[in-house]
Parts: structure tokens; sequence; C-alpha cells
């Protein structure tokens, strides 16, 4: 039963990170939270469900195509939405939330029930042990590895990476050396809904997809990313998976109707006892 | 001055919403569910029942000439909405309310109405609790949990013979209540379970409470939760490797749930509200329905649908037709009925605390669809 | 003087309309006006939070629940008279939140908002899953209504005065605190930490208190609402009221009270205006926070500039 458990747990952690990342992100960038990542989430998923039910894609042409559409989505909002609402946090938050409620109530309209996934990533059960996991599992492990990777790659080795590394270090130093600033927020905005969308598709097939679903991934991604550290990519993954084991684990052995205490608990805590997370880096001002 | 501005703004808002039409000689049938959020398409179910039921008997010279006109709120399965939109239909002055959807949101519009005192009639919520000594207005037409949760209690173990149970059960009203008399009905049949575990409605993945119960390797495992859990805790069992049947009551009683667990839901067997094989009434009003209903932007659904218009057509016409709209004389009759609704086997009557007696049906999903169920 | 006189005379009317208001209006219409009168308690409370210290707070909800609920068991399972439970409602609706909420209140800006959601959502897991206490989802039902020397306050219309009378009364003390030297304090903190915590002042404990009065009005609005509702449910005290809550604190104006009220009223309103909308609703009602949001960035009332433009990419505490 622990190998089920903890293995079960480890691929929705890989969501819980996936989605923290577009947290994460934008944090970096803007110093503020987009409380619509987690219908961003859900809205990838049924932009994948729409393109998988009409053109047939296999698994990575659906990742990719799913991907591209939310960043250019991402960046167009950027620039008509989100830019306007830099004012202060709580401008933004509360924008962010009325438009994760227009996504989520927009989706709901076109897709009142819920609605299962075209099992693009095959049907197969593979034994670990006393653990069956499902085919799909292994593909969201994978993908998250691979996500991550490209991600290191590109913030480490591409111009534009290490363009937002620079405006995410310091906004005003980065324009003065003649990074677009403007530019590289969209990108960031871009990246961040694209990843989000990815981890919709990947758990689409999992489990069956309703318009609701956003919410408490949101949140709990968020806690993730709070918990590993909201300015640090390691940190966020590590936060994710972290947190899918321990509630699981609490799910299985403590008690069930607890679980999503578990993720709340750890967010409260981390922030009072350390509010950059386990792997963060920046110090608050706490005054 | 600023104060005024909040009189203004009250004003203003009690302005805009207005008058409404009514004819003076209409009856108004008040009708509340949830129709935009996360019981849509139980709400739209009943919409759909009740205007069945409407046209028919407006069609057939309504009651003693008078026409019946539908007031239809909506109250997004929302609790607190819920009371609002109750306030809504009785200050319309609607004559008498069926509809209901959602525990939660009875428990809460019901209290409006017995401090207004208007007949209610309800059609699709569960709890135990809504029909007891304490109302005198409510009515209730759909089976409680509690008859749902013995009967199945008794069907596992004394029909499928079951031995070894295990139960998972949302958290909400309805698991719990669910769980609660079912667990109460094992233990006088003498049986424990092997397994208990819950959930929250909006939850997705079961591996945690599914591996404690695989390995409390049960031969029966009582699913007491509504859509979408319901199918992707199937889904997932069978995926684990777990090979006992399903059981469940009303909560299963979804078409929608053959389509999101096609394999994993056959043998399943649950208490439902209603089913065309029952008798022959219930067929050819199915058909009417699936017919009229088809091709909407929704797909139709029977099993609401059915308690509406039964409650309408059958119970709250007949009642209006004898009695005329005096509230206490329609509660009185009410009361007092009885009679033969299709798909109810036998005759059924209501009890002192409103609730409808009924036996309940059996069905049993195989082939992707809902069948009487017959043996094992 | 023909200024004053005649604001006094547009209070005085105003006051009148409000007590013709019962009367006079449908009672569908009293039933929504309590809910305003309801929801300026947690609303200022919320504004003392946010206006006066720049801290959002997205608890507000569950401390609103917290009073409801404290009354609401009290009453129903200890069999108290609902005016006795007053008191412990209020209290321990502060002393929760400055148990769970006290050791972030020194967080920055928006990790405190983090704090916060974390508090909402174990409140209301809480209230949610244990069962033996609050029923979780099955509520608690048949909450008595509040009586006053043997005169029960059971219908909108009654209900309504008790409301005003308790709205009007949030309002004065609020005036009160934000003029005396703890809100001029609460004010210096909010446009300046550095400055005020150099001025040796005791900034922590300011802080808390703020906490503290914003967590009493929310459980004293909470203690209304349970008695008028008379049947509460973990599902009312959710993140959804949180946001309401904040969203009404803040298109007023951050630090105009009047502003709150009036936003409270139009927003609560603002769910029976999109009744027509029918299935799009939701959709219109997001629409309207993102676009206030976006066009009415510092409140519909009021246009003092709260913050100065700052770059984004630096922390703004």
């Amino acid at each position: 039963m622990l190998a089920q458990i903890v293995i079960g747990g480890f691929a929705t952690g890989c969501i819980y990170a996936v989605v923290g990342l577009g947290f994460t992100l934008v944090y970096r960038t803007l110093r503020m939270v987009n409380f619509a990542q987690g219908h961003v989430f859900m809205a990838g998923t049924f932009l994948g469900l729409a393109i998988a039910e009409r053109a047939h894609l296999p698994a990575l042409p659906l990742l990719l195509a799913v991907g591209a559409l939310a960043f250019v989505v991402g960046m167009v909002l950027e620039r008509l939405v989100f830019r306007r609402l830099y004012h202060n946090h709580e401008v933004f938050i509360v924008g962010s939330i009325g438009l994760g409620i227009v996504l989520m109530n927009g989706v709901r309209v076109l897709y009142p029930e819920p609605v299962p996934f075209p099992k693009v990533f095959g049907t197969n059960v593979v034994e670990i042990g006393t653990a069956r996991i499902q085919e799909a599992n292994l593909w969201v492990v994978a993908s998250t590895i691979a996500l991550v990777l490209l991600l290191h790659a590109m913030f480490t080795y591409t111009r534009v990476g290490r363009g937002l590394r620079a405006v995410a270090a310091d906004a005003e130093i980065a324009g003065a050396v003649g990074v677009n600033v403007k530019r590289a927020i969209a990108l960031t905005f871009g990246l961040s809904f694209a990843v989000a969308a990815v981890a919709g598709v990947l758990i689409g097939p999992l489990y069956f997809v309703s318009f609701d679903m956003g919410d408490m991934v949101g949140l709990k991604a968020f806690s993730a990313a709070v918990f590993g550290g909201i300015n640090s990519i390691p940190g966020t993954i590590l936060g994710g998976v972290v947190i899918g084991v321990l509630e699981n684990l609490a799910g299985g052995y403590i008690s069930s109707a607890y679980k999503d205490l578990v993720a709340f608990v750890i967010l409260l805590v981390m922030l009072v006892w350390r509010p950059t997370g386990l792997l963060g880096r920046e110090t608050p001002v706490k005054v | 001055m600023r104060i005024g501005k909040l009189f203004v703004a009250v004003a203003v808002a009690g302005a805009v919403l207005g008058v409404l039409p009514a004819q003076a000689q209409d009856i108004k049938l008040g009708v509340i569910a949830g129709m935009s959020g996360p019981g849509t398409s139980y709400g739209i179910g009943i919409r759909q029942g009740a205007e069945m039921a409407v046209k028919e008997i407006n069609a057939a010279g309504g009651i003693k000439g008078r026409k019946i006109s539908l007031v239809v709120v909506d109250d997004a399965s929302n609790p607190a909405q819920s009371v609002t939109a109750m306030q809504r239909l009785v200050g319309d002055q609607v004559d008498l309310i069926v509809g209901g959807w959602g525990s939660s949101q009875v428990l809460a519009n019901m209290e409006v109405v017995e401090r207004a005192a208007i007949p209610y009639i309800v059609v699709g919520a569960t709890n135990p609790k809504i029909t007891t000594d304490k109302n005198k207005w409510t009515f209730r037409v759909i089976f409680t949990d509690s008859v749902q949760a013995e009967q199945i209690a008794e069907a596992a173990v004394k029909r499928l013979g079951m031995k070894r149970i295990a139960v998972i059960h949302d958290a909400n009203d309805y698991g719990v209540g669910n769980r609660d008399v079912f667990l109460a009905s094992l233990k006088k049949l003498g049986m424990e379970p092997v397994a208990v575990l819950s959930y929250q409605s909006a939850d997705k993945d079961f591996t945690a409470q599914l591996s404690r119960i695989r390995e409390a390797n049960p031969d029966g495992l009582a699913v007491f939760g509504t859509l979408p859990a319901a199918p992707a805790i199937m889904n997932q069992a069978r995926d684990l490797g777990i090979k006992a049947r399903f059981i469940g009551t009303g909560g299963l009683a979804n078409e929608n749930l053959m389509t999101l667990a096609p394999k994993a839901s056959e043998g399943t067997v649950l208490t439902t509200y209603f089913h065309e094989d029952v008798d022959a009434d219930a067929r050819a009003w199915a058909d009417r329905y699936v017919k009229e209903f088809s091709g909407g932007s929704q797909p139709p659904r029977p099993v609401l649908a059915a308690w509406e218009y039964r409650a309408i057509k059958f119970i709250a016409a007949p009642c209006l037709e004898r009695v005329g709209t005096d509230k206490d004389k329609l509660r009185q009759c009410f009361g007092s009925w009885k009679g033969k609704l299709f798909s109810v086997p036998g005759e059924a009557h209501f009890d002192k605390t409103g609730q409808l007696i009924q036996p309940s049906v059996l069905v049993e999903v195989g082939n992707g669809a809902f069948q009487a169920f017959k043996g094992k | 003087m023909a200024g004053t006189r005649a604001k006094w005379l547009g209070l005085g009317a105003a006051l009148v309309a409000m007590f013709a208001v019962p009367a006079a209006a449908p009672q569908y219409v009293v039933h929504i006006a309590n809910f305003v009168l309801i929801y300026t308690l947690p609303v200022i409370g919320l504004g003392f939070l946010t206006g006066f210290t720049g801290r959002v707070s997205l608890a507000q909800g569950a401390l609103f629940g917290t009073g409801a609920y404290t009354t609401a068991l009290l009453t129903t399972k200890l069999g108290w008279v609902p005016l006795a439970t007053f008191v412990p409602s209020v209290l321990f609706t502060v002393v929760l939140a400055v148990a769970l909420g006290g050791a972030a209140v020194r967080l920055a800006g928006l990790y405190f908002v983090m704090a916060t959601i974390g508090i909402q959502q174990i409140v209301w897991i809480v209230l949610m899953n244990w069962i033996e206490l609050t029923n979780g989802p099955q509520g608690v039902r048949s909450i008595p209504p509040i009586g006053l020397g043997g005169y029960d306050l059971d219908t909108p219309q009654r209900f309504y005065y008790l409301a005003l009378a308790m709205a009007v009364v949030s309002y004065i003390l609020a005036k009160r605190v934000v003029g005396s030297r703890l809100g001029l304090f609460l004010r210096a903190l909010s446009d300046d930490q550095l400055a005020a915590s150099s001025v040796a002042v005791e900034v922590g404990r300011a802080k808390v208190t703020a906490l503290a009065l914003s967590a009493a009005w929310a459980g004293a609005g909470g203690f209304l609402y349970a008695h008028y509702v008379r049947f509460i449910h973990p599902d009312m005290f959710g993140l959804e009221p949180s946001v309401l809550f904040l969203v009404m604190s803040m298109f007023g104006g951050y630090r105009s009270i009047e502003g709150m009220i009036v936003a409270t009223a139009v927003l609560e309103s603002a769910t029976e205006y999109l009744r027509p909308f029918g299935e799009f609703r939701m959709i219109v009602y997001g629409l309207l926070l993102l676009l206030g949001m976006m066009f009415f960035p510092r409140g519909i009332l009021t246009l003092v500039p709260r913050r100065s433009a700052a770059s984004p990419a630096h922390a703004k505490v």
C-alpha cells in the first residue's frame, strides 16, 4: 500500500509542481500572484480536449499545440488585461480572481458537465511491486522532468532566458542594459500560461475534466510554490512533489477527510517560519 | 449625505427589480433549483419536468379554466442564495412551490417556506432531516437517504450475498447521511464494514482511499457520492485491481455514470428514483419526454424530471382542482393524498412527516444502461 | 452656514427614508437591504486591515463564519439565548484570528495575503469535516431568532431595525477609531512602515490590534447573519465570500468608510441585477471584478491615490 500511495502522490505532486511553476514565474518577474493560474490550468485541459476531439492528435503534438496556443493567449492577456492591474497587490489579486471567474464560468457554459478526456497517453497499467500505475501517470512524471530541464536550459543558455532572469533580479538595471522589460514580462506570462495548460492536458486523461477542477489545484499549487520558495523554480518543483506525497500519505494513513488540510497547514506554517520557502533566496521586508 | 447614498442604492435596487407581470387569474407555481453552478444538470431536469407537466395541464384546459404559470428561480446550488431565491418566490406570491435540489439548499430554503406558510413539495433532496415532525408545509416525494441506504444494505446482504463490504463516501451531507444509515442497517443485519473512508466532493484522485480499501479485500464496495466523483472512483478502483462489485443509492442514478465509467460501472447495483421499465406508463412518459427535450442544448434527464413532472401532474394539479389555491387546504390535501404514480410499484401516500412512502426501485448497470435488477 | 444646514437636512431626510424602508418597500427588497447591512460589518472590519495597515486579508469570510458558527452552536446545542452569545461570538472570533494570524501579521503584505488564504482554507475544511462539532456539511439549522424582551425578530422587517442599528453603531465606532491615536498610527504605518517604526512605536502590537478589530467586526457580522438566515453551512464562509468582502472594501476606495458601505450596497444588489443574465450571471460578475480593477483601481468614490506608482519589479511592502 505504501508504494501505491507514494507513487500516486508523486504524480499528483508533479501537477502541483508544474502549475505552481506558473505562479513562480510570474512572481519572480513581477512580485505579484496571479490567482487565475488554477483556472488557466483548467482551461488548458479543455483546450486540449477540444483539439483532441477534432484533430485526433497523438500525445506529444497535442502537448506542444496546447502549450503554444496557451503561450500566445498568455502574452495577449498580459498586454490587454494584466498590464492594467499592476498598481498594487490587492488590485492584481482581485483582478486576477475576476479573470479566473470569467474563465471558469465561460468553460462551464460550454461544458456544464464533467466529460471524459481521450486517452492520448494509452491505457496500460504498469505494475511496480505491489503498486499498479497507469501509463498516463508515467507520462506526467516524465513530462515534468522534461519541462524542468527545458526551462533550465532556456534560462541558462539562451539570451531570452537570461534576459528574463535579469528582469526578475532587477528590472530597472535590466532595462538599463538593454533588455526589453515589457517584452520579458509578456513572455513570462506566456510561459506561465503554457506551463499550466500543458499540466492540464497531462492530467486530463487521468481524471474527468470539469469546469471546477482548477480551484483546489490552483490553491494547492500556490501552497506548493510558497512552500518550496515562490521565487525558486527547483523549490516549487520540490514543494509540489512533497505536498502531493504528504497529502496522499495523510489521506491513506491518518484521515481521508482532512487530506486537503495538509497543503494549507504547510502553507501557513512555512509562511510564519520561513516565508521565502525551503529553497527561496530573497529576504522579504519584515517591518 | 453619504448615508443617503446607501438609501438611494437600495431604492434603486428595488425599483430596478421591477414588477413582475402577472395575470391575476393564473395559478402561480414556483420552481426553485440550481441552474447555474454545480447542480445545473439536475436543475435543468427539474425545470424540464415542470415545463412538460404545466404545458400538458394548460393544453387540457388548465385547472378549472385557470392556467398555471411557472415562476422559475435559480439558486445556483448555493444555500445562501437559495434562501434569497425562495424569498423572491414568496415576494412574488406564488401559490405553491414544487422543486428544490440539493439537501443543503432545501434545508436552508424550507425555513423560509415554513415561516411564510406556503405548501412546498421537494423533489430533489434526500437528507432525512428535511421531513421530520417539525415541518408543516414541506412535503417530499423523492425517497430519503435513510430509505435508500437501508434498502441497498438489505439487497447487498440478502440478495447479492456480500460478506465483506467497504464504504467510500462523500464528505457532504448526502454521503454522510447515507453512510450513517447504511452502517446502522448493516449492523442490524449482523455485519460490520471492512473499511469506511471519505473524500471531498471536488477530489479527483482517490488513490489514498482506494489503497486502503484494496488492503481490506472487499467483495462489495458501497459508493455514496454523486458524479463526477463516483465514476472516477469506479475507474480508479478497477485500475488498482479492486474487483469488488459496486453498490450505491440515488447519487449514482445519473445516465452520465455509464458515459464516464463505461467498463467499470458494469454490474453496479443501485436504488434509483425512476426507471422506464418498471411499468408501461413509465416507458410511455420517458419516450415522450426524451422526444420533447432532445436536440436542446442540454440532454434530457428523465430521473429528476420524472419527479417534478409527477409531483405537479398527479399530486399538485388534482389537489388544486379539488380545493383551489387556499394554502391551508392545499396542505391538507397533500397530507391526505394517496395514489398511483408511474414507475412506483404499488400505491404511495405521505406519512405524518410529509414524506412520500413508496417501495424503491433497484436497478443494475448492464450493457451501458440502467436495467431493472432481477436477481443476482 | 447654509452648507451645513443643507447637510443636516439631507442627513435627516436620509435617516427618515432609511426608517421607512421596511414599510414602503416589498419584502424582497428589505431582505436584500438586511444582507447589505449585515455585510457592512465584516467589510468595515476588513477596511481597518486593508485601508489602514496595507494588509489584505482573504480570511474575512472564515472569520465571519466563526462568529456565525459560535452563536449557532451555543444557541442550538447549549440552548443559550441569542443575545447572550454576542460577546462570546465576537470574542472567540478575535481569539481565533489572533491565534492563527498573529504570527503572520509581521509578514510583508503579499506574504500576509498568502497566510490568510491558508487560514481561510483551514477554517473552512475544519468547519466542513469536524462533524461532531459543526454537523459538517449538514449545516446547523433552526437557529433561533434574536429576541428583544419577548419580541422575536423573525421577519425581515423586524430584523431590519436591528441590522440598521448595528450598522450605524459600527459606522460611528469605525469613524472614532480612525480618528483616534490608534487610527492615526495605523495610517502612518500603511504609508511608510520604515518611518513609523523609526519612531520606535509598537508596530507589531498595532498590527495585531488591527487584526483583532477586523476580526471583531467579522464576528459581530456573523452573529447577525446566523440569526437572520437561521441555517448555516460551511460553504457560506469559503473563499468566495472572502473575496466578496475584499472587493467591497476596495471598490469604495481604501480609506472611505462611506465608500465601503455604498460598494457593499451596490455589489450585494448586483446578484439580483445580474439575474437577467441567466447562465452568464457569474461571467458578468467576474467581468465586473476584472474591469473594475482594471479601470477603477483606486475605488469608485475616492480618487485619493493610495500609493505612489512604482515599478512592479520592486518589492512593495
